[in-house]
């Protein structure tokens, strides 16, 4: 169905008249989504549908079809690009000057139809197609504004590291068509996992993790990801980080996690190590960075690094058959992929929000943009707690469950293994940390304050329909965080199929049996509300509680998000009645802010962003490197200041440490090799006899 | 290393009607001495005739001791109850705590120094629940010291208005309420009650920290020596 | 080099004056526009003399006024080079001696006159929110304008840094707990202060204007109050300057006096500075302590004195009041507890790490810093200069009595902490020398005729140099006056002090400079 409203859209979009095109394009587009949103739903909950197509001679059945991993990965499709399409029109009127608005809707549906038949492919070749019109048509819309140079470097950038992550990934998928003689998934994971030897297991791995890792914006490839963000369109900024980035994920866990499970816990920590670094590197450059987009961007990255290390910790404690703490690890990856979807989309939807009200993304220049744009403040207020892990919203919920994944590493036999669990824990909780920080820098300095430059003073509030899809996920967000245990429950058969294989009341007892804990334990915890609700509400309770096994300490983790948000909304509620009633009787007056004296301050003198994270860049400048500023004094006469000059520049430290050195090396592989290109006819004709020798030799030998 | 260590006896108290030396150099008494040059000696003009007795002018008298020196002498007083109220009803809420914003409007110096020897260990107000604090925001009293220049002006009008209410204003020292010496200038507006309503003078020049305290204790409801006649 | 200007260069290197001369202890050098950047070139380029101030004097001829720049070294000797005005045609010295620049500036926006090629001339003394342009008050002889008191405007903050995210943060008028007015812009990227700009001349009160006409009496009660805490010094400076005009003749046992009360008060004030530099760095007990050290020494100053400050203390011709030997002797054995209470706090202090570290290498001021901006008093001995009017003008009672200057070579926070204690035993070492050799006359002053014209007075201030020029009239007025204070020179070189250090480091510098607003604004 949602093919079929797609080529529909294609169609109308070529005949419809100019100005209709955007709107026209985005209510098709919700349709759309809804459709997908609906098909996910059922095949989640449902049976899982194959459509056979054709037969490839010697290579396999081409299908088409949805198993429970690409229901979910729809759903949260769905869930992302109907708030994106009811942004789109009033959003792209900026554009529509200058731009051919019928190229942008085609792009945009050429993509999304791209995408959904990548989830939806059954078989290597159609994937791999797939996966190819998708790359470039995200590169064509990236560079839709191509109008301005940097837009088109960023894009060429994003395609090149696109294609070496492809061609990269073929090296895991050969391997395993190759084993199984056949391109279905079906036929695949049934016989991978036999006889291969334990080279081509790590192969198999390490290229799938890599190759799609770059798709993921995981370390080390992860420079194309700042640079694109920016350069897109906000709302397809949105589509980038929420739903292009899954799908690097979305590789990972169908070849890892599917196709070829992981089976040795070394594989699994990589994994995590990697997230780790990508955690870490991201959040560092995200609390630094003032360009609004960009700082979205690092945020990405962090948050794709924290999905890797609950990815990574489900592989390896499946791998060391510990289903119960699998099971919590792959609800906490999912419910994070859910998550960042949700409230990254919100973010960047906001971000775009203040483009077209004010004109600037610089976070230098805003300041002041609660008052004039209220709802927008409101909604980016929601996705920044979100994001920074708050209750009572929804990224609280899936930071807690990657804790936990983590702190169930204790059951781990391998004191090596241990170590990297835990200092992956340490990672999590900085990058946590620094994530508040950024974020409280974010909604500080762009929405509160006074604003820095006219463009701020001058900012107007966006349109209805933006005002609707950013309620959307804004109400989304919410939800998610206060019924996290309804959540997981639907996760539940996604993860289990996965190898969890862990037990739902593991993690959320149910109101009837508490059968992980002991009795005398059991009781102890009615009283705490275990079993609250029971009458009215539908299985399993509120209540998340998971007990380790080790043999020593009874150690019990226990939280409820949505009693939480209960206490948070009763207490707020009778404080502000209680202030209401007291208020009644104090008089309010409003008063300008006390300056030291002055009368008022200019805009320059004003706390900046760059001023805000200043600290931050001095404690981590070995890793940010900012380079060493050059002062310039310029003299209007000895002894007077004209002008002070500072420049920074700072280069990113991934960069800084793999690709300039490579790309340095690689010249002088290059050079050298140049040195055979001397254009002597004589030593080429020696060439040529050489490799002729050589290849006899060789021929002879071989056979 | 003893007396650093045992620290210092704060033995000075309100209470202590008797004449301390070293704390104040006193005002300056009103006389039934007739002296023409008298009358023509004090620099500020705070020395007034009325009803044969020669009255001084609290607000004017910079303690520059020439009528001291004169002969005859005019007598001078020892105390330290020189804080004379023009509100009466002070909130109840100041009685066991008051923050104070200082404003320096245009001060030699003295005056402010004096206010910040309350905090050393020999006054200690914080005893009595008094302290400095750097925001009006916060101030429920404004003490404001010197001339109120004409830079000043607005800056002190500033943090009157950014002081929420209860809000009591003290001026201290002569400066602050007359203009003392510096009240012709061009460039001196003139007396704070020129700017914003004063509630508590403190005469000197500058008054002695007892004096400051006590006008502060005052403020704070505590009822001592009234106020003679003068 | 001109002949003319040779020889005199001779004769003022060369001369030694150590009388108490009322008169020829100073030099006038007429020199014209065109010279004076080549004279200031030569005077404190190569052969290093200070620069003390620039004080303005009416033409008596022709409507405009003339300049003398002043200028002193060791050898007692004060040069002050006279140039006319004609047509506003006087050049800037400021790019060749940096701390010209305010004396300049002051005397753009007090009396009108422009100095050619001076970038930064107006909106100093006479704020532009409130003062119209070209008022020049000093240069009119009756004011009856107020200030334009328009309504409250944007301060304008100055920006030269121009680096991305830079900012500019305002401190003042009104900041802190007590701290005096004075508004300060630093600009900064965070947290380090890239470069900063002072605003004073918020407390501005016209004292130089204030004085004319006044009697000799209420002159000196004026003078001191321009800075409570060296009220006795400024009051002498002012002295100093009157009885040059005057047959008053000064006792021995008066100048004696004298130099104990200014000791006194040195001794006072560098405890104070001790005091709010210990506040300044967070040790409240130690700080606390030093205050009470304080209150002891005004608690002297009122009962021997007369007055917590020694208002009123000094006169004309002597003091206001007499002592016997053994009042002199007992002041100084409680100075002398005071002072080895002070150096028990100190010592204990040194193996303080805590307090170290907040004020070693903070705020340097180089030795060449320190010659650039001509600056005076402990500030510029703690960065090595040796500059005292004690020992270069040898006034008072000075020349009879044994004392060093100490200096400190490092010039930064710690330098400066310790040069005050260091001043504060030698000030102790010069009172117990006074009651040892007394005279028996009588040190109250009489009356005296004085004589119209102008005359200098020199003073070392606890602060640094205070330097008066009056002018009198015959009937016992006072007709002009130039006031050069520690302050107006010392502070200037406070924004160089503090570029490239933090905003922690911000108000630890500011008390280790010890500097008073009252001072530069009068």
């Amino acid at each position: 169905m949602f093919l079929s409203v797609s080529v529909l859209a294609l169609v109308l979009i070529a005949v419809v008249p100019r100005n209709w095109v955007t709107h026209t394009s985005s209510t098709l587009q919700s349709l759309a989504a809804l459709s997908l949103l609906w098909s996910g739903v059922q095949s989640l909950f449902g049976q899982p549908w194959a459509l056979h197509l054709w037969r490839l001679s010697g290579w396999g059945q081409v299908v088409i079809g949805e198993g429970h991993l690409s229901a979910y990965f729809l759903i949260v499709t769905g869930l992302v690009l109907l708030p994106v399409a009811l942004y789109s029109p009033c959003y792209l009127q900026r554009l529509e000057r200058s731009y051919n608005m019928r190229i942008f809707a085609a792009i945009f549906h050429g993509l999304t139809m791209a995408i959904v038949l990548t989830y939806l492919a059954r078989d290597v070749i159609t994937f791999l197609i797939m996966w190819e019109i998708m790359s470039i048509a995200s590169y064509l819309a990236v560079n839709f504004e191509h109008l301005h140079d940097s837009h088109t470097r960023a894009g060429y950038i994003m395609l090149g590291a696109s294609e070496a992550g492809f061609l990269v990934a073929l090296g895991a998928w050969l391997p395993l068509v190759v084993v199984s003689h056949s391109i279905n998934f079906a036929i695949i994971s049934g016989t991978a996992s036999q006889h291969m030897s334990a080279i081509v297991g790590w192969t198999i791995m390490l290229c799938s993790f890599f190759g799609f890792g770059v798709k993921a914006g995981l370390f080390p490839s992860m420079s194309w990801l700042p640079r694109a963000h920016p350069a897109a369109p906000a709302n397809f900024s949105a589509m980038l980080s929420a739903i292009i980035l899954n799908l690097g994920i979305y590789g990972i866990v169908l070849i890892n996690g599917a196709l070829h499970p992981i089976t040795r816990p070394a594989e699994g920590l990589l994994v995590v190590v990697i997230g780790s670094l990508t955690a870490i590197i991201g959040i560092l450059y995200a609390s630094t960075e003032n360009h609004l987009k960009r700082m979205l961007a690092h945020s990405s990255i962090e948050n794709m690094g924290l999905i890797t290390i609950a990815l990574g910790s489900m592989f390896a404690f499946r791998a060391a058959h510990m289903p119960n703490a699998a099971f919590i690890a792959g609800i906490a990856a999912f419910y994070q992929i859910l998550n960042h979807s949700v409230y990254k989309t919100l973010l960047f939807l906001g971000a775009g929000a203040i483009d077209v009200g004010s004109g600037e993304l610089e976070m230098d220049r805003l300041g002041g943009l609660a008052k004039k744009m209220p709802w927008t403040s409101g909604v980016m207020l929601v996705g920044a707690m979100s994001i920074s892990a708050l209750p009572p919203f929804n990224g609280f919920v899936s930071e807690w469950l990657i804790i936990q994944a983590l702190l169930r590493s204790v059951e781990i036999s391998n004191s090596f293994e241990q170590v990297i669990f835990a200092l992956s824990g340490v990672i999590v909780a900085l990058t946590a940390g620094l994530a508040v920080t950024a974020f409280l820098k974010l909604f500080g300095m762009v929405f509160l304050g006074r604003g820095r430059s006219d463009a701020a003073d001058n900012a107007r509030e966006i349109g209805v329909g933006p005002k609707w899809a950013m309620g959307l996920l804004a109400a989304t967000c919410l939800i998610l965080g206060v019924t996290p245990t309804y959540v997981v429950s639907a996760l539940q058969p996604l993860v289990s199929s996965l190898g969890g294989n862990g037990d739902l009341s593991g993690l959320v007892p149910s109101f009837f049996n508490l059968q992980h804990l002991s009795a005398s334990l059991a009781e102890s915890f009615q009283p705490l509300g275990a079993e609250t609700g029971r009458s009215f509400l539908p299985s399993p309770g509120l209540v998340f509680l998971h007990q380790s096994n080790t043999p020593s300490a009874h150690v019990v983790f226990a939280s409820s998000p949505s009693y939480l948000a209960a206490f948070i909304a009763i207490t707020l509620g009778i404080v502000y009645l209680v202030m209401r009633f007291v208020k009644r009787r104090r008089v309010r007056t409003y008063n300008r802010p006390w300056q030291g004296g002055v009368h008022d301050v200019p805009a320059n003198a004003n706390y900046t962003a760059t001023g805000f994270s200043n600290p931050i860049v001095l404690v981590f400048r070995a890793v940010l490197r900012p380079e060493q500023p050059i002062e310039r004094e310029e003299m209007s006469a000895s002894n007077f200041h004209k002008a002070i000059r500072r420049e920074t520049r700072e280069s990113y430290v991934v960069d800084r440490l793999i690709f300039y050195p490579s790309n340095t090396a690689i010249e002088a592989i290059a050079s050298l090799l140049a040195k055979l290109h001397h254009g002597k006819i004589n030593m080429y004709m020696v060439y040529a006899f050489v490799t002729l020798m050589v290849v006899m030799i060789l021929s002879l030998w071989v056979v | 290393m003893l007396w650093s260590r045992k620290g210092m006896k704060t033995s000075l108290t309100l209470k202590d009607e008797s004449p301390n030396q070293g704390i104040s150099p006193g005002r300056p008494r009103a006389t039934k001495v007739h002296s023409a040059s008298l009358l023509k000696l004090c620099p500020t003009g705070a020395l007034v005739e009325k009803d044969n007795w020669i009255r001084v002018d609290e607000a004017r008298c910079i303690r520059c001791q020439l009528c001291r020196q004169h002969t005859p002498p005019m007598e001078w007083d020892e105390d330290f109850h020189w804080a004379k109220l023009n509100t009466h009803r002070f909130p109840h809420a100041f009685r066991h705590s008051l923050h104070i914003r200082v404003i320096d409007a245009g001060n030699c110096g003295a005056c402010l120094n004096e206010i910040h020897q309350l905090s050393s260990p020999v006054y200690s107000f914080h005893r009595f629940g008094i302290s400095i604090t750097p925001t009006p925001r916060e101030a429920d009293v404004l003490m404001v010291v010197g001339p109120v220049t004409i830079a000043m002006k607005t800056a002190l009008e500033e943090a009157y208005e950014a002081m929420p209410t209860p809000k009591r204003v003290l001026a201290v020292g002569a400066c602050a309420l007359s203009g003392g010496l510096f009240a012709s200038s061009f460039s001196v507006v003139g007396p704070v009650s020129n700017v914003i309503p004063v509630d508590v003078e403190i005469s000197g020049c500058p008054p002695p920290p007892l004096a400051i305290l006590d006008g502060l204790r005052q403020v704070m409801g505590v009822r001592l020596a009234s106020d003679r006649e003068r | 080099m001109t002949d003319k200007m040779e020889n005199w260069l001779k004769l003022i290197t060369q001369q030694r004056v150590r009388g108490e001369g009322t008169s020829g202890h100073w030099l006038r050098v007429p020199a014209s526009s065109e010279e004076l950047r080549n004279i200031v070139q030569i005077l404190c380029g190569d052969i290093h003399w200070a620069f003390a101030g620039i004080v303005p004097e009416r033409d008596d001829a022709g409507d405009g006024f003339h300049l003398l720049y002043v200028f002193y070294s060791d050898n007692g000797v004060l040069v002050g080079i006279e140039v006319h005005n004609h047509e506003q045609s006087i050049p800037t010295i400021s790019d060749i001696l940096f701390a010209a620049d305010w004396q300049e500036r002051e005397m753009e926006d007090l009396f009108n006159l422009s100095f050619k090629g001076h970038p930064q001339l107006g909106n100093f003394v006479l704020h532009d929110e409130q003062w119209p342009e070209g008022l020049a008050p000093m240069a009119r002889d009756i004011i009856h304008i107020l200030g334009n008191e328009k309504a409250a405007a944007e301060t304008v903050t100055p920006q030269i840094v121009k680096a991305s995210g830079s900012f500019v943060m305002t401190v003042g008028p009104i900041f802190s707990g007590s701290e005096e007015s004075i508004q300060f812009f630093l600009e900064t990227v965070g947290e380090e202060i890239i470069f900063a700009h002072i605003r004073p001349f918020y407390k501005y009160r016209a004292i130089e204007k204030l004085l004319e006409g006044k009697s000799f009496t209420v002159a000196l009660l004026l003078a001191e109050r321009i800075n409570g805490h060296a009220a006795f010094a400024h009051a002498w400076a002012l002295a100093q300057a009157l009885e040059r005009l005057s047959d008053l003749p000064i006792s021995a046992r008066a100048q004696r006096l004298r130099v104990f009360w200014a000791e006194f008060e040195r001794i006072r004030l560098h405890v104070r500075t001790l005091a709010r530099i210990l506040e300044s760095t967070g040790l409240s007990v130690p700080a606390n302590l030093m205050h009470a050290l304080e209150e002891d020494l005004l608690q002297l100053g009122a009962i021997y004195g007369g007055h917590r400050y020694l208002f009123g203390l000094l006169r004309l011709g002597g003091l206001s009041r007499d002592w016997s030997a053994s009042d002199l002797e007992g002041i100084c054995a409680r100075v002398d507890e005071t002072v080895s209470k002070c150096e028990m706090l100190i010592k204990n202090l040194t193996f303080d790490n805590s307090f170290l570290d907040r004020l070693e290498s903070v705020g340097m001021l180089t030795k060449q810093l320190a010659l650039d901006h001509g600056l005076v008093g402990p500030v510029a001995r703690a960065s090595g200069l040796q500059r005292d009017l004690r020992k270069w003008q040898t006034y008072g009672a000075y020349r009879h009595l044994k004392f060093d200057v100490p200096t400190q070579n490092e010039g930064d926070g710690y330098a400066r902490f310790r040069q005050l204690f260091d001043e504060i035993l030698q000030s102790a070492g010069l009172m117990k020398q006074i009651p040892q050799d007394f005279s028996n006359v009588d040190a109250v002053s009489r009356s005296a005729t004085f004589r119209s014209g102008m005359a200098f007075g020199a003073v070392e201030g606890p602060n640094g140099a205070i330097f008066y020029n009056v002018g009198i009239r015959p009937d016992g007025t006072v007709k002009s006056c130039r006031i050069i204070t520690p302050g107006l020179v010392n502070w200037h070189a406070f924004p160089d002090a503090i570029r490239h250090f933090t905003f922690q480091d911000f108000p630890i510098i500011l008390a280790t400079f010890g500097l008073s607003v009252a001072d530069l604004d009068r």
